[in-house]
């Protein structure tokens, strides 16, 4: 090959693709909002794993930190306040009358009331994410529903801490719900529409409301007008 | 306002250093200034590669996420120029290779629709023939070629940014310049 061709081939090379001017500022604005976009998701998922960390820390405390003797020792106090005012309050009957039969209604009543609360608790629950879900797809205000899956949440700690919460089963579905109304709770004044995706899909996937709707007796939801 | 700092390549280590630890602590004048100094090298490599704006963009883009993100892991061997480089390299690659992958299922469709393509009436000029044999190189080659021949880089910076010996991207030029002579040997002899 002689050195014209040489040159030639040379010079076509150079022209191979040869490149426009760089749209420098075009690239730096698409790089700047993808590392932008990066680093809200990144700050996001740290936020969900503090707040699930937080839920948890919530949750678990109570029974890491049962001491016994503590326990054992306000109990035996509460006891002996009790029976300490029983006998000052109790009137001796006369002589010779028959004693009256003992009759231990307390922790039934208390027992009946504890699931009736429970019931309660779950049916507005069970209402309210059915509203929730309805209210996501049609665009409502997830202030108001911020602020109702607040109140929610303060009774379902509470139930939680109870007595009701003693049956395993209904232990599982209140902290599962408590998780559900932790998160709509965070909702801001305007959520962005992957959060309620996310909680929306949660709710499908824990089959959360199917779930309320079984523990719920037939005609104590208030959605079926029994409220 | 932009900052501009000289070529890296020309610049000393210590001033490319010192730019590297304001990015990492979240200097974002610094992150300019440091895609200022390496943009256009990065662009005219990515776009011989891919030939195509779209792609160019993308791909120079995507070097600079990636480098950005994984600054903190750069220790310092090579310059920052070369570093970058191999990122650009290897994304630019990978993508063409989805792009003809993608490429291919389509002519199989159509060429399974409407049989095969008719052959090329018009006898290209040297620069279309020349075009057309880069493109044909295997991307090893083809990187290579493209890298010293057209854009200049040192074999040194070859082997840093592909990953191999100096040596093999002597030998891989030297095969890639004797395929393209083989494919324009009848324009030599004319």
């Amino acid at each position: 090959m002689d050195d014209r061709f040489e040159d030639l081939f040379r010079d076509s090379a150079r022209e191979y693709n040869e490149p426009p001017e760089t749209p420098r500022e075009a690239m730096w604005a698409a790089i700047q909002a993808e590392r932008a976009a990066e680093k809200a998701e990144r700050a996001e998922r740290a936020e969900r794993k503090e707040a699930y960390r937080s839920f948890r820390r919530f949750t678990v405390r109570p029974f890491r930190s049962f001491r016994p003797l503590r326990w054992a020792a306000g109990i035996a106090a509460v006891l002996a306040l009790g029976i300490g005012l029983g006998r000052l309050s109790v009137k001796h009957p006369p002589a010779g009358a028959a004693p009256a039969t003992a009759v231990a209604t307390t922790p039934r009543v208390s027992a009946a009331a504890y699931r009736l609360v429970t019931t309660e608790h779950l049916s507005q629950s069970e209402a309210f994410l059915t509203l929730f879900r309805a209210s996501v797809k049609t665009g409502g205000d997830e202030r108001l529903a911020s602020a109702t899956a607040r109140q929610l949440l303060a009774t379902n700690r509470l139930l939680l801490d109870s007595p009701a919460a003693r049956d395993g089963r209904t232990r599982l579905l209140l902290q599962d719900l408590e998780l559900v109304l932790a998160e709509i709770a965070q909702l801001s004044a305007q959520p962005r529409s992957r959060d309620l995706d996310l909680i929306t899909e949660g709710l499908e996937q824990g089959g959360m409301l199917s779930r309320l709707r079984t523990a719920v007796p037939a005609g104590a939801s208030p959605t079926q007008g029994a409220l | 306002m932009r900052f501009r700092t000289q070529d890296p390549t020309l610049g000393s280590r210590v001033e490319e250093r010192e730019l590297i630890s304001r990015v990492l602590a979240g200097d974002p004048t610094a992150e300019r200034a440091l895609y200022d100094a390496h943009v256009d090298r990065v662009f005219r490599l990515v776009y011989r590669m891919a030939g195509d704006l779209d792609r160019a963009k993308d791909y120079t883009q995507e070097t600079f996420i990636r480098a950005f993100s994984r600054l903190a892991e750069f220790r310092g061997e090579a310059a920052l120029s070369t570093w970058l480089g191999s990122i650009a390299i290897s994304i630019t690659l990978n993508g063409l290779r989805k792009v003809r992958r993608l490429y291919e299922r389509e002519v199989a469709l159509d060429d399974a629709l409407t049989g095969a393509r008719a052959a090329r009436v018009v006898e290209p000029d040297l620069k279309t023939r020349l075009t057309q044999a880069i493109e044909d190189l295997p991307d090893g080659y083809r990187a290579v070629f493209v890298m010293h021949d057209v854009e200049g880089y040192t074999h040194e910076e070859i082997a840093t940014s592909l990953g191999v010996h100096p040596g093999t991207s002597k030998a891989q030029l030297f095969r890639a310049r004797a395929r393209l002579r083989e494919a324009l040997a009848d324009f030599a002899k004319e």
